[in-house]
């Protein structure tokens, strides 16, 4: 059974006459385990229809299951709690919270969940392990580069094992060495753990590591691109 | 309960990454807050109770003695006294006499008697000097001239208040005789005795039941009032531990004093209308502090609403990430009782630590009073109670403002 469904999803901005067509019946099916690439034009809605399926923002039409979750039906509460148990994100600038040192950073979302402080501790160091970052616990996000700080996020989207992980342009802000690492633990990641990745970019180059490659172009995708099938 | 920990570690955080002189300025705030609230009405309390504790040492001491209702004088005053020798926890007592007389003064001088004369209606005190003198200082209060000798007859304290040249200073609002110094000649009448008596000295006093009294030896008292019976008119007690009046009272009125004299506390004997006016400064001193409240729940409100506003985008992507929106107010909440209660504390250490003990040591001088700092802990505890809790709506509301935010707009830093 697919991880994703989502059929004819709608996404319309403000009221008529100014109202905004952004999403115009998209339909995608990820199957678990799935590395997709969403690629195109800027203003494509590549954005929008990731907020959509990451349960970020709600359709104005349409169907989506995520999960097995109708998601369109739960209320705000449910949906951040379904956000933390089954979903995790990178986002285009890092977004860490400035406040706390990265380990803090990472056990966010763990603490959420119920993890005990020493076993949350213990998850995120080995989560920022994992994108090699050894030593760089107590170290707060202005104490790290660029590259660091978005593989502490990615180190943070992985720590409580979610089922989907969502990144978007996760390295527009990167110099191509740093933005090599950081696609190179998505797919490793895929790889190993079998988690699904929706991720968009711009780059060809990073999109050729996934499974398949959709192309959006004004709110709908008009091509996808096979290029090898998910290993079960 | 997971909530709590999170926002308590993020709370913690935000504190700890803070600017330290934001942090020393919003605490200082705080600290003045708490101070106005407790200050203000501290002194204006304070001003009474140190009029309270002036009447209490110079006048009327824990325990008071008067007549019955329906009575003249206390019934058989001398047993009386002698059933008062027998309690230990008395420390000393004073037994005085009193009624009113003619005090007049330059008689000699006046040499044509179609002149008015120079007189006054007062107060006479007939007391045992020595006795009086230990019970309530009355020879510290003499401003000129000698205290009572008790070995001398023929002479008499005034209050400054009889003296024209003293009692135009406050007011001129009584009957006074003028020019009198130590050493002159004045004349007590009642009725159609009279008696002269030799100026000792004049005494003044924070208490205005000093100021509106002659005194003169009890002997003389009786002789010139005719109050054969020697029964007096008021004593008054101090008591070894000023705490254990009511009890003292309480055991001397079940040995069955009360059949001779109405026996009172110190607190029962204070007139209504001061135990009102100290209410009223209570409640004016309350808000003229909560003036202070208002204004230190805004400055919380700013703080936390504009640091929260600039993290808007931090906010919405750890609610993104599933944060539950508890934990941001209770991050923010946090924040706010950690300033509270710091200023609270620092606010409490320099009321008790120094300001307190400082008034204590240097009452402030009032005509009526040595005003002291008046914070008694319960009702500081309350007051404290109060500014935490607004504090913590102060907190709350600007994060709850900010924290309910569309989480994707938030993100994206929309709108
Ligand atoms: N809240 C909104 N209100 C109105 N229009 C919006 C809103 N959000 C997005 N849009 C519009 O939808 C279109 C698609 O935006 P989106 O951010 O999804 O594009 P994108 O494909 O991610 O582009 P980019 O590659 O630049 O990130 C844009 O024209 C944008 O102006
Ligand atoms: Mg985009």
């Amino acid at each position: 059974m697919p991880i994703i469904i989502a059929q004819n999803i709608h996404r319309t901005f403000g009221k008529e006459p100014l109202l905004t067509h952004v999403l115009r019946g998209v339909d995608i099916t990820v199957e678990p385990g799935e590395f997709v690439a969403i690629m195109g034009k800027s203003g494509a809605g590549k954005s929008t229809f990731m907020y959509q399926l990451s349960v970020l923002d709600t359709p104005s039409s349409g169907h989506l299951i995520v999960d097995g979750t109708d998601v369109m039906s739960l209320s705000e509460r449910e949906r951040t709690t379904f956000r933390l148990n089954t979903l995790g994100y990178v986002f285009q600038d890092y977004a860490l919270v400035p406040d706390l040192s990265a380990r803090e950073n990472v056990m966010m979302p763990l603490l959420m969940r119920g993890d005990y402080w020493q076993t949350a501790t213990e998850k995120a160091d080995a989560a920022i392990d994992s994108v090699g970052l050894e030593g760089k616990y107590q170290n707060l996000p202005a104490e790290l580069s660029g590259g660091e700080q978005q593989r502490v996020a990615i180190a943070r989207a992985i720590a409580s094992a979610p089922k989907i992980i969502f990144a978007d342009e996760p390295t527009a802000n990167l110099d191509s060495i740093s933005s090599k690492q950081v696609i190179d633990l998505l797919s490793d990641l895929n790889h190993t753990t079998g988690q699904t990745i929706v991720m968009v970019t711009h780059e060809r180059e990073y999109a050729l590591g996934a499974n398949r490659i959709l192309y959006m172009e004004d709110g709908v995708i008009v091509q996808e691109e096979n290029l090898r099938p998910v290993h079960s | 309960m997971r909530s709590l920990r999170i926002g308590l570690l993020l709370g913690l955080r935000q504190i700890q990454r803070a600017s330290i002189w934001t942090t020393s300025l919003i605490i200082f705030v705080m600290m003045l807050t708490f101070l106005n609230l407790i200050a203000v009405s501290g002194i204006l309390v304070g001003l009474i109770e140190g009029a309270e504790k002036a009447v209490r040492e110079s006048a009327l001491g824990d325990i008071v003695i008067t007549e019955l209702d329906g009575e003249d004088h206390i019934l058989e005053t001398e047993s009386f006294i002698r059933e008062i020798e027998a309690y230990p926890e008395i420390d000393t007592y004073s037994v005085r006499f009193s009624g009113s007389a003619t005090l007049e003064a330059n008689y000699k001088e006046r040499r044509n008697l179609q002149n008015e004369r120079d007189i006054a209606a007062v107060r006479v005190s007939g007391i045992d000097p020595h006795q009086e003198d230990t019970m309530t200082g009355l020879s510290d209060l003499v401003i000129e001239g000698e205290y009572l000798n008790p070995d001398e007859e023929g002479f008499i304290l005034i209050g400054i208040y009889y003296i024209e040249e003293y009692a135009q200073q406050f007011g001129d609002v009584f009957e006074s005789v003028a020019g009198v110094k130590p050493g002159d000649t004045v004349r007590l009448t009642l009725g159609d005795v009279s008696k002269e008596f030799v100026v000792k000295g004049l005494v003044q006093s924070k208490v205005d039941e000093v100021n509106l009294s002659t005194f003169i030896p009890e002997r003389e008292f009786r002789r010139l009032f005719n109050r054969l019976d020697r029964n007096a008119d008021q004593i008054v007690i101090r008591t070894v531990n000023p705490e254990d009046n009511a009890k003292i009272a309480a055991s001397m009125e079940a040995s069955g004093l009360t059949q001779f004299a109405k026996i009172l506390t110190f607190e029962e004997n204070l007139p209504k209308f001061l135990i009102d006016i100290k209410n009223t400064f209570n409640v004016l001193g309350t808000f003229i502090g909560s003036i202070g409240i208002v204004v230190a729940s805004i400055t919380i409100f700013i703080i936390i609403f504009i640091n929260a506003l600039s993290r808007r985008r931090h906010i919405g992507i750890l609610k993104g990430i599933g944060i539950e929106r508890q934990v941001i107010e209770i991050a923010y909440v946090a924040q706010a009782a950690f300033y509270a209660l710091t200023g609270s504390f620092l606010g409490a250490l320099l009321t008790y630590g120094f300001l307190v003990p400082y008034f204590d040591q240097n009452p402030i001088q009032f005509p009526f009073s040595d005003g002291i700092l008046s914070a008694d802990p319960e009702g500081t505890f309350y007051k404290f109670v109060i500014l935490f809790v607004i504090t913590l709506i102060a907190g709350f509301v600007p994060a709850w403002m900010i924290a309910k935010q569309n989480t994707l707009n938030a993100i994206l830093g929309r709108k």
